[in-house]
């Protein structure tokens, strides 16, 4: 008998964990995350009322009535129109901080501030944010008393709300894609910077020929990320409407629809079926989304 | 030369007029074009200080509110209150149910975050170190779960948990607690990412002690346990706070599985305050209630600010 072994039979050893180890997390994973995946694409084919009532298998019926119900495509037309104008809104914003908050006053501080609506829960902003833009609210009582009559308006009425929405995404959101960005940057050596300013490229150019080559791994990262997260967009439009029962159809995106789908809405009839395929097109769509992202994205990596 | 510095040479970056001669040239305001730039770099930074005086400003001014009364709330929504009116808190606490809310959420959130990390960490330790061909595979599959949104799940989720109550209070228990169906929901949707984060992060460990460990005797589960795991303390540490933070902010999976209103988290709690308003209108207690929801992490942040971004940045890198 000996104490001593060989790394070969450490690894013989540690083969035998494996199978224990991993198997608990695997399982529940695969029948709590994937089959119920796979179970709403079931679902999806079919009508159901909800609890207690049978299941019918209507084929593509849901899809068909998305694509002529009015509600529907104006949820889905809210969605997109959030990931793509709310997207370039923030990465434009994140390049725009991030050619000048690498060296200003401050910086610290500003970063730390930007980044913390990203740790705070989308209702709590989007109740405070909301008050502020009733009708009769605090936003256009100051725009009256400093004389900007002209500018109050009914923010949160059909025509504003949705842009009122983006508005607060991207003004919360940006923040984390500047951390994002920022980490990288900061692993940056500033030699490079100094040879830059000794060669005389400005700002601007420094962003273009440095800055933006080398964090572009972060942005395809966060591009990605953004997608994933701004699809699902629902806590921040009920929030701002204060009414989880009934948003208006304008501020609705295609969560809250789908939200409205599986409680029943006003009509008290819930549509499980529906909301199934409202959960499958939001897949799909993330899935296209990111797909198209990282062909558009995928560049040669560059090495410091 | 590296390789970039060769490429902001050659790709004519500083395409001035004149010939460039690196080190004889001013940096700043020779070209309009310079000009131009350091006048955007004026004006982003002045929007830069607006944008953070905004988050700051209505920070300050959601707290101040909560301490108004309804009326000053109305009558002058920038003003301070007269007498801060503490009493906003104890309503929202007692009455509107936040007290019993943020019992709810700390229960909840914990049990899931830790149980979370009970299940995800075994299971990356082995799937980083195993040369099985499956493991790599395994890995993968994880990772599409990260890119399945919450809202495929939401009809099954809701049918699951409306089944096991069922099942539970009529067959086993005689009792169900749809907290427990959350708590049940938030592991599910954590394990993707936690499997992930922590598999790339056990990869980066270096394998020479826990090698050293077993050949002085250690069994595989020792060198886990007293080894492995603290050694990963950072990275663990990193996943429970992403975990803590997505989570104690969640309110679909609330609003959907947990039906009885008092037994609902923060966010929820909040929401439904915020739709009972026309007909309670103590609009101070609904300030009060939004930063009781709000304060906990923005504590965590103060407190542990530097760590929390890096881990959300670097989660996010992996």
């Amino acid at each position: 008998m000996t104490r001593t072994r060989t790394v070969g039979g450490v690894r013989g050893e540690r083969d035998r964990i494996y199978v224990p180890y991993l198997l608990p997390a695997l399982l529940i994973y695969t029948v709590l995350f994937i089959a119920p995946s796979a179970v709403t694409i079931w679902y999806s084919f079919t009508r159901w009322e909800g609890l207690g009532t049978p299941a019918r298998f209507t084929g593509l019926a849901n899809y068909r009535a998305m694509l002529t119900n009015p509600v529907f495509l104006t949820a889905f037309r809210n969605t997109l129109i959030l990931v793509v104008l709310g997207g370039v809104f923030v990465f434009a914003l994140t390049f725009l901080t991030m050619i000048v908050v690498r060296e200003m006053r401050g910086r610290a501080f500003v970063r730390s501030v930007l980044f913390v609506p990203s740790i705070l829960s989308p209702i709590a902003i989007g109740t405070a944010v909301g008050f502020l833009l009733n009708p009769d609210g605090a936003l256009n009582r100051l725009l009256s008393d400093v004389g900007l009559h002209t500018l109050t308006r009914g923010w949160l009425g059909p025509d504003l709300i949705f842009k009122c929405i983006i508005a607060a995404v991207v003004w919360t959101a940006t923040g984390f894609y500047v951390a994002i960005m920022m980490s990288r940057v900061d692993a940056i050596p500033e030699e490079l910077y100094e040879s830059a300013r000794l060669a005389g490229a400005n700002r601007v150019e420094q962003f273009r020929y440095l800055t933006f080559p080398l964090s572009r791994d972060a942005f395809s990262t966060g591009a990605v990320l953004w997608v994933i997260g701004s699809v699902k967009t629902f806590e921040i439009v009920i929030a701002f409407t204060g009414t989880a029962g009934t948003p208006p159809v304008q501020a609705r995106s295609a969560a809250v629809e789908q939200y409205l789908a599986v409680t029943g809405g006003i009509s008290g009839t819930p549509q499980l079926g529906s909301a199934a395929a409202v959960g499958v097109v939001m897949f799909l769509l993330t899935a296209v989304l990111v797909v198209t992202l990282r062909r558009l994205l995928r560049s040669e990596v560059v090495e410091l | 030369m590296s390789p970039v510095a060769d490429k902001l040479a050659t790709s004519g970056a500083p395409s001035g007029p004149a010939p460039v001669s690196a080190g004889a040239r001013p940096a700043r305001g020779r070209r309009p074009i310079d000009r131009l730039d350091t006048l955007l770099g004026g004006a982003v930074r002045a929007g830069l200080w607006l944008w953070v005086g905004m988050l700051v400003v209505l920070t300050l001014w959601v707290v101040v509110s909560s301490l108004k009364t309804t009326r000053e709330i109305f009558a002058d929504p920038f003003g301070l209150p007269k007498s801060p009116q503490w009493r906003n808190y104890s309503v929202a606490w007692s009455v509107s149910g936040f007290g019993r809310a943020a019992f709810s959420s700390v229960v909840v959130v914990a049990a899931a975050a830790v149980l979370t990390m009970v299940l995800a960490t075994p299971a990356s330790y082995v799937l980083a170190r195993s040369d099985r061909r499956s493991a790599s595979r395994v890995v993968t599959y994880f990772a599409v779960g990260m890119g399945i949104p919450a809202q495929a799940l939401v009809v099954p989720f809701f049918l699951m948990s409306n089944d096991l109550s069922t099942f539970m209070t009529e067959w086993v228990t005689g009792w169900w607690d749809d907290r427990i169906s959350l708590v049940l929901i938030y592991i599910v949707l954590s394990l993707p990412f936690t499997v992930y984060l922590l598999t790339m992060y056990f990869r980066s460990l270096p394998t020479e002690i826990e090698e050293a460990a077993a050949v002085d005797g250690a069994g595989p589960t020792r060198t886990f346990v007293q080894i492995m795991v603290p050694l990963a303390r950072h990275g663990l540490v990193t996943a429970l706070v992403l975990n803590t933070v997505a989570l104690w902010n969640e309110t679909l999976f609330v609003l959907v599985v947990v039906g009885d209103p008092q037994q609902r988290t923060l966010p929820a709690t909040l929401l439904g305050l915020y739709e009972s308003m026309q007909y309670t209108s103590n609009w101070g207690g609904l300030f009060a209630g939004i930063v009781i929801l709000v304060m906990p992490m923005i504590l965590l942040y103060l407190w542990a600010g530097r760590r929390i971004v890096q881990a959300m940045t670097q989660g996010a890198l992996k």
